[in-house]
């Protein structure tokens, strides 16, 4: 079986927006601003893997260009033996990006209606959709609060809900960009365990997960790449990420 | 992989046009969700829509007081003749504006990331809006006409419907055309871009929406013509109050045929490569 995850010489570029001052000097973009560089990595089957590193690392960008969101700018990516450059939405089906972003829902709608909406993106017809919703909040142990506004909801239930929402299309490979954030340490402990033992091992899922919280990778990671300004400095098993980090 | 629960398999992957529905019914359950927790605001708009009615009648008795030659050709009721003006008017501004809108909406929202993460094709994504925002508009000219009917007795006695129905998708058409090079030129730059705003102000200048444009100086009417609202206002005037039949109206056709012929395929081209471009720049995901 090959790895779901097979990324060689991964770099990206941004070129912000010009300003209005740029765009009288003649400059359609302001100078481009490197994210990623000669990034390669690979994810066996079924490993849950780490990206630690501190805000900018490029954990972040890394998760999208491998989610299909965005394009690298040079090098190749390719993830379940798809190019992330094509990703379609049988790609989409089979990956799936936790936006743990509170902005990605609505906020008036309940729990339930957003996911029903979120299931309608993902075909089903309507009536499956709630239905799905309905198994979905169960599962993340928010059927009690599912038809309470979203803004109503403590912010691991959001991170609960968005979960829940990654979890729409069955998929075989689940990306998480800081899961707990924000979290108080109960709430934290509670969601990685519901992480680690119902959404990921439970089905046998392949996982990479960024985080800059080393109790995060800890608890969750089978190993653990270090990026430090859109590079690679390094990887470890999760017992010495302190050492690695010279904690 | 077998699911975690056989009710959690992934649907099959319907054809494009039962998904677009779906995505359609879901997105117009969340606006309607939405609006209804905020019902002040929804009574607010429902009754500023009837008082602008309201002002409009009460202008329109003032002008039609006295016989006005310029509205001669027009059947002579201001009500009638103003009341398209604003109908087309609104379908010109959402053509234009509902594309860009929904983009820079969901790139502040920070909607898309989540959306685009899902299986459903962009363009999908991309085109409910506006569809549903269609759909309104269609509704508001409904009500327009249905209370300037009941209230205030217009009556469209002359209408020619064949006409009506081979002139309004045209006119839509070359509005949509307007707006995939308006969305497109927006998502290039990343700025907001004053097409829009331009648009409406000359339009309304220069077209006729609320006064006939042949009671402007003949370098403005000239100027005039080369905007599609003017050719859609004939049309759409010339199937409702004159019961105008296609070959006489051969001109308006042709120019609207002219605008959304080369705007829409230009457009589409041009969004294409916009869309392209915000993948690889990661600006379709924020602003």
């Amino acid at each position: 079986m090959s790895d779901p995850i097979d990324a060689a010489g991964i770099g990206k570029t941004f070129h912000p927006a010009a300003s209005v001052a740029d765009l009288l000097r003649g400059r359609l973009r302001q100078a481009p601003v490197p994210a990623l560089t000669d990034v390669s990595l690979r994810v066996a089957p079924g490993e849950v893997l780490c990206l630690m590193g501190p805000n900018g690392a490029g954990k972040s960008t890394l998760l999208r260009i491998l989610a299909g969101i965005l394009v690298p700018t040079t090098g190749r990516a390719r993830v379940l033996g798809t190019d992330v450059s094509e990703a379609d939405a049988a790609f989409r089906r089979r990956v799936a990006f936790v936006v743990g972003e509170e902005r990605s829902f609505h906020w008036p709608l309940t729990g339930r209606q957003n996911l029903a909406f979120f299931g309608a993106l993902h075909g089903h017809a309507p009536a499956p959709a709630r239905a799905m919703a309905a198994a979905l909040l169960e599962r993340v142990g928010l059927a009690e609060a599912a038809d309470r506004s979203f803004s109503t909801y403590s912010r691991g239930m959001r991170q609960r809900l968005a979960l829940a929402r990654g979890l729409l299309g069955a998929p075989e490979l689940v990306l998480l960009d800081e899961p707990t954030l924000g979290l108080d340490p109960q709430g934290a402990r509670d969601l990685r365990r519901f992480l680690r033992d119902d959404v990921i091992r439970a089905a046998g899922r392949t996982a990479v997960i960024g985080t800059n919280d080393p109790a995060e990778a800890r608890a969750l990671g089978d190993r653990v790449v270090f990026l430090d300004r859109g590079h690679v400095r390094g990887e470890a098993p999760p017992e010495r990420i302190e050492q690695e980090l010279g904690l | 992989m077998t699911p975690e629960r056989p009710d959690l398999a992934p649907p099959p992957t319907p054809p494009a046009w039962l998904w677009f529905c779906r995505v359609l019914v879901a997105f117009a359950r969340r606006e309607i969700a939405t609006l209804s927790g905020y019902r002040v605001a929804l009574v607010v708009r429902l009754l500023s829509f009837a008082i602008s009615v309201l002002a409009l009648a009460f202008f329109s008795r003032m002008v039609g007081a006295a016989v006005n030659p310029y509205l001669a050709s027009f059947g002579g009721d201001y009500l009638a003749f103003v009341v398209i003006g604003l109908v087309v008017m609104d379908f010109q501004q959402l053509g234009v504006t509902s594309l860009a809108q929904r983009i820079r909406n969901a790139q502040l929202m920070g909607l898309f990331e989540a959306e685009l993460a899902t299986p459903v094709p962009t363009w999908i994504v991309l085109s409910v809006g506006p569809v549903y925002e269609f759909v309104l508009a269609v509704g508001r000219a409904a009500a327009y006409f249905a209370l300037a009917a009941l209230l205030f007795g217009v009556r469209f006695p002359h209408a020619s419907l064949l006409t009506l129905l081979v002139a309004a998708p045209l006119v839509v058409a070359a509005f949509v055309g307007i707006g995939l090079v308006s969305a497109a030129t927006q998502m290039l730059v990343r700025r907001n871009n004053p097409v829009a705003v331009f648009l409406a102000s000359a339009s309304f200048l220069l077209s006729g929406v609320a006064y006939p444009s042949s009671v402007l100086p003949p370098a403005l009417r000239a100027l005039g013509r080369l905007l599609p609202m003017t050719h859609a206002l004939d049309l759409i005037r010339g199937a409702l109050l004159r019961g105008a039949t296609l070959p006489a109206l051969v001109q308006p056709l042709l120019a609207l045929g002219l605008f959304a012929g080369v705007l829409i395929p230009a457009g589409g081209a041009l969004f294409a490569l916009a869309l392209r471009r915000a993948r690889v720049d990661g600006s379709l995901t924020h602003y």
